[in-house]
């Protein structure tokens, strides 16, 4: 009599009864009561047999683990969860295009609301996919959000960014104010993940800014570089004077991003030391001179830059080898130094100082520098002067990685400057690149004037189009502009856009480029009016 | 009366609209029973409804079956308050055409098909032909008592020096026997001795389950009838649709809990679960995408989430699962289902149905439990602490989702290696987790009393 395992049988059956005989009698398990039935003739009839019963037995004695434990569940949420119809209209826009749902998740996190539970994993990984995404995904989170972040460290670094500090996303703060329970327990600041630490920071600082400076500093020489960096960043909010010597020390920081964050901080204190280092260090390098006939600027190029502007970030390598050492350095001087020194010291406005001409052929590389200063410093009188000038030089001459383009140095312009401008020049020059530029990065939803000045563009261009069946002035770019519309024109309001393009799409031989883009930008504009139909 | 609302809100709503006030054109004849109830839309809605049936139609937009208007007609009609008439109203009349019409095509394609199954045989032929197969067929199964027996005289180890195919001569053979459930379950097992560490283990599984059924085959005539059932299903006798619509059938409101697509086989297979409201039995409805596409049956458009109040009949065997849908008076989307059980439940269902039918691969599962994860696996653990491991890789996601950490209803597929979870309900909206796109409660409503053309 031979008791068998399944092991046992799975052994023999291998190696094969020829080689390795076996006459199964009884079974191990709850299999062993029926071993009578087993095959008294065959030896692999019974094997066969045997297995049967053992395999019935396993598979109808199926048991549950014990002992797994439960995770603990995520925080109470306290904002409102997208509706359910709302929600349909994200996921659309998620498989569409990842601009309109960024903007469909900022509208949603400006009104209060975050994402419908079932998308949260698509978002965060269309998130980690896509950079632009982070913050919008990030400010619609919710207290599942991050909970569900927490499983997976691509999805964290999305977490990551749902906390105040970090400027320029209002919408993130909402994050924070979420998760007030977790920030007023100081044990966060001590165990707790970098988000967390971050919201325990942020709303420290909001509520006592010199408390939330010196918690940041008492543990500072403990902190990874990593986390330097990203804590660094919350100061940003309610950055005063009081901040600058802290900030100092950070600009001799061992890691580089940290010391470009104190940078970041530093040039947005008027009067700190660093500011008035970069403006010194400036000021000798443009000089008035006045001839006979109009004055003019004259430079003086920097000839090496010394430890302590190396200090304060300005680096001997260019990023390209089309600018030279000394040209870069002139650049980086003239765009770190504060614009409003140069009215001070050259006593001219800006207006009159972008129209000066530069001795020795160098007003590319001033205006470079100003250029790029108007757009760190947000200084829309600066950007609105340089924009009236015709850009100086033919572009071949302009230095390619330190040349803000016209539609990027518009992005300070106050937003209905901005869109008047779009405006212009999408009458003027419906044909060109610039054009196309503008409008694109022009953010919605246009006033009025871009709104109507777009439509009645498109419809100048279908038209010539369906008549002379050419792609002239700004067919060529169809796809692009139907892009634009659909993104940006307003989605509610008396004018209903929709339709309008939709009348564009349906006119008599317009070509099937334009009407399948023009449909296509009509869907997205009714989808976005059918998204703030819902939440409002 | 009002046992026939769908909700308490319907029964609420159904009596506040039972006066006659509510009503206009009302009336009742030949056991219908029909009006014009003012609704929120331009033109009054037309309601209409077989005291007898009860079956109803509504021109009301509502998903829910019955509607209230249809609710409150009957009530009027039960309080006494709907006169008389000579006869139906022509929308009454006109329902009650179409309802005979499709009865008796239904009826017809019931005898086109049994008649079908006779055409261009005499008496004599079909027997003569059943049983040439029946001898077919047993020639086949010997001839794989003796190929396993083989194989594990001459080891297994030979399988993987076979490769890939090593049983593609004997899955021919059993085409040629006319055993085609014997063929694809030899070729499905073709893969195994490429499928990595334990490949042996799973082989003689497999063979031990095909053994099993040649064994059972042996005794065919001497097998309870319901056992028998099954071992002709597995061995690849098949049913016809028609003769399944023939058989008696179980009207409930069934719930759609899940849907799965199976893409391994040679034509694309999509399995949907239905579980009865009132009855709470499980329904499977198996479809396959000839072509690629399965709009074409209507079977495989069912939307988890949402509720068909309709007849099913289900195919001979045990335990009864596999079904198909007869007569539909409505798809409306339907509550989260109530019934969520344990994994000790689960467990005992599945160790019942094993005895019925032993080869079973995936039994439905309707449960409450929490995912959590676990060195590495992930796990639903139930109220009690039962925790059965969780299949399905990035599906996982979505559900941890849903349940932030709280319990959550899951229906899916259990299989001994684990649960495959299908539809989560976040509140009660029910979440397809294979692909996570919110619009699935929202299916285009059939209309009411549309039959299915068998």
């Amino acid at each position: 009599m031979t008791t068998v395992s399944y092991d046992d049988l799975v052994a023999t059956a291998t190696v094969g009864l020829s080689h390795r005989p076996l006459h199964v009698t009884g079974l191990t398990g709850a299999a062993g009561e029926h071993a009578g039935v087993l095959d008294s003739g065959d030896q692999a009839a019974a094997l066969l047999d045997a297995a049967a019963l053992m395999v019935a037995a396993r598979r109808a004695g199926a048991q549950a683990a014990a002992g797994v434990p439960c995770p603990a569940p995520a925080a109470e949420d306290t904002t409102a969860e997208l509706p359910a119809r709302a929600a349909d209209l994200v996921e659309q826009a998620r498989l569409a295009d990842p601009v309109l749902l960024a903007s469909l998740l900022a509208t949603a996190a400006s009104l209060g609301y975050r994402a419908a539970v079932p998308l949260l994993p698509a978002l965060l990984d269309a998130a980690v996919k896509d950079r632009a995404l982070r913050h919008p995904v990030a400010a619609v989170l919710g207290a599942r959000g991050r909970w569900l972040a927490g499983y997976r460290r691509d999805w964290q670094w999305v977490a990551d960014a749902a906390v105040p500090g970090t400027a320029g996303h209002g919408a993130a703060a909402d994050g924070a104010a979420a998760d007030g329970a977790a920030a007023d327990d100081s044990g966060v600041w001590e165990t707790g993940r970098r988000s967390e630490r971050r919201g325990y920071l942020a709303t420290l600082r909001a509520r006592d800014p010199a408390a939330g400076r010196e918690l940041l500093a008492a543990g500072w020489s403990r902190e990874t570089g990593d986390d330097r960096a990203d804590l660094l960043d919350v100061l940003a909010r309610g950055l005063s004077a009081a901040d600058e010597e802290f900030l100092e020390t950070a600009l001799d920081d061992r890691k580089a991003s940290v010391r470009a964050a104190a940078r970041r901080l530093l040039a947005r204190l008027p009067g700190s030391a660093f500011t008035r280092r970069a403006a010194e260090r400036a000021a000798p390098l443009l000089r008035l001179e006045h001839r006979v006939r109009r004055p003019q600027l004259v430079v003086t190029r920097p000839d090496r830059a010394d430890a302590a502007a190396a200090r304060d970030g300005i680096t001997a390598r260019p990023p390209t080898a089309a600018i030279g050492p000394g040209t870069w350095l002139l650049i980086q001087m003239i765009s770190a130094a504060p614009l409003d020194g140069w009215v001070t010291s050259l006593g001219l406005d800006p207006e009159q100082l972008v129209t000066l001409p530069v001795a020795g052929d160098l007003r590319v590389e001033v205006h470079a520098g100003w250029r790029l200063a108007a757009i760190d410093q947000a200084s829309s009188p600066w950007a609105e002067a340089l924009l009236a000038v015709p850009e100086p030089g033919d572009a071949s001459r302009r230095p390619l990685d330190a040349w803000p383009r016209d539609f990027q140095l518009a992005a300070v312009l106050a937003p209905v400057a901005r869109a008047a401008r779009a405006a212009a020049i999408l009458a003027d020059a419906p044909e060109s690149l610039d054009a196309l530029a503008e409008i694109s990065s022009c953010p919605g939803p246009w006033p009025d004037c871009l709104a109507d000045a777009v439509i009645a563009a498109l419809r100048r261009a279908v038209t010539v189009a369906a008549r002379y069946r050419s792609p002239a002035g700004l067919s060529r770019w169809s796809d692009e502009y139907a892009v634009a519309a659909g993104r940006s024109l307003p989605a509610t309001g008396p004018a209903d856009h929709a339709a309008a393009l939709r009348r564009l799409a349906s006119i008599d031989n317009c070509p099937t480029y334009w009407s399948r883009a023009l449909r296509r930008a009509a869907d997205t504009v009714a989808l976005r009016r059918a998204f703030l139909e819902e939440i409002r | 009366m009002l046992a026939l609302a769908p909700d308490a809100s319907s029964r609420r709503a159904a009596a506040g609209l039972a006066g006659p006030s509510s009503w206009s054109g009302a009336g009742t004849a030949d056991g219908l029973v029909w009006g014009w109830c003012a609704g929120s839309g331009k033109d009054p809605y037309q309601a209409v409804a077989d005291v007898a049936g009860p079956s109803y139609k509504c021109s009301c937009p509502s998903r829910k079956f019955p509607c209230k208007h249809v609710l409150a007609l009957l009530l009027a009609w039960a309080h006494g308050t709907v006169p008389e008439q000579a006869g139906p109203s022509d929308y009454a009349q006109a329902w009650q055409a179409s309802r005979a019409a499709a009865a008796s095509r239904r009826a017809a394609g019931r005898r086109q098909a049994a008649d079908g199954s006779a055409v261009g045989q005499d008496d004599a032929v079909a027997p003569r032909r059943a049983g040439q197969r029946a001898r077919r067929v047993s020639a086949g199964l010997a001839e794989l008592q003796t190929w396993l027996r083989d194989q594990v005289r001459a080891g297994l180890s030979g399988a993987a020096a076979g490769g890939y195919r090593h049983a593609e001569a004997i899955a021919a053979r059993m085409v040629d026997a006319q055993a085609p459930g014997l063929a694809s379950a030899l070729r499905r097992l073709s893969a195994i001795p490429a499928s990595g560490d334990g490949w042996p283990g799973r082989l003689l599984d497999e063979y031990a389950q095909l053994h099993l059924l040649a064994r059972a085959h042996d005794r065919l005539g001497a097998l309870p009838p319901g056992l028998d059932a099954v071992v002709r299903f597995r061995v690849g006798y098949t049913t016809s649709r028609e003769d399944v619509l023939a058989s008696p059938a179980v009207t409930d409101r069934w719930q759609v809990l899940a849907a799965r697509d199976v893409l391994s086989g040679p034509v694309p297979a999509r399995r949907v679960w239905l579980r009865g409201r009132d009855t709470g039995r499980f329904a499977l409805l198996l479809s396959f995408a000839a072509g690629g596409n399965f709009g074409a049956n209507p079977d495989a458009v069912l939307v988890p989430g949402t509720e068909l109040h309709a007849e099913v009949h289900y195919y001979p065997g045990q335990p009864p699962v596999r079904a198909v849908t007869g007569a539909r008076h409505g798809v409306a989307a339907g509550p989260r289902p109530g019934a969520a059980r344990d994994a000790a439940a689960l467990l005992g269902d599945w160790a019942a149905a094993l005895a019925q039918d032993p080869w079973l691969t995936e039994w439905p599962a309707l449960l409450a439990g929490t995912p959590a994860a676990t060195g590495g696996r992930w796990y639903l653990v139930d109220s009690a602490g039962a925790a059965l491991p969780l299949l399905g890789g990035e599906s996982l996601w979505p559900l941890l989702a849903i349940s932030g950490g709280h319990p959550v209803t899951v229906a899916g597929e259990w299989s001994p290696a684990g649960l495959t979870a299908l539809t989560a309900w976040h509140g009660d909206r029910a979440v397809s987790l294979a692909s996570v796109s919110p619009g699935l409660v929202s299916p285009d409503p059939m209309s009411p009393g549309a039959a299915v053309a068998p």
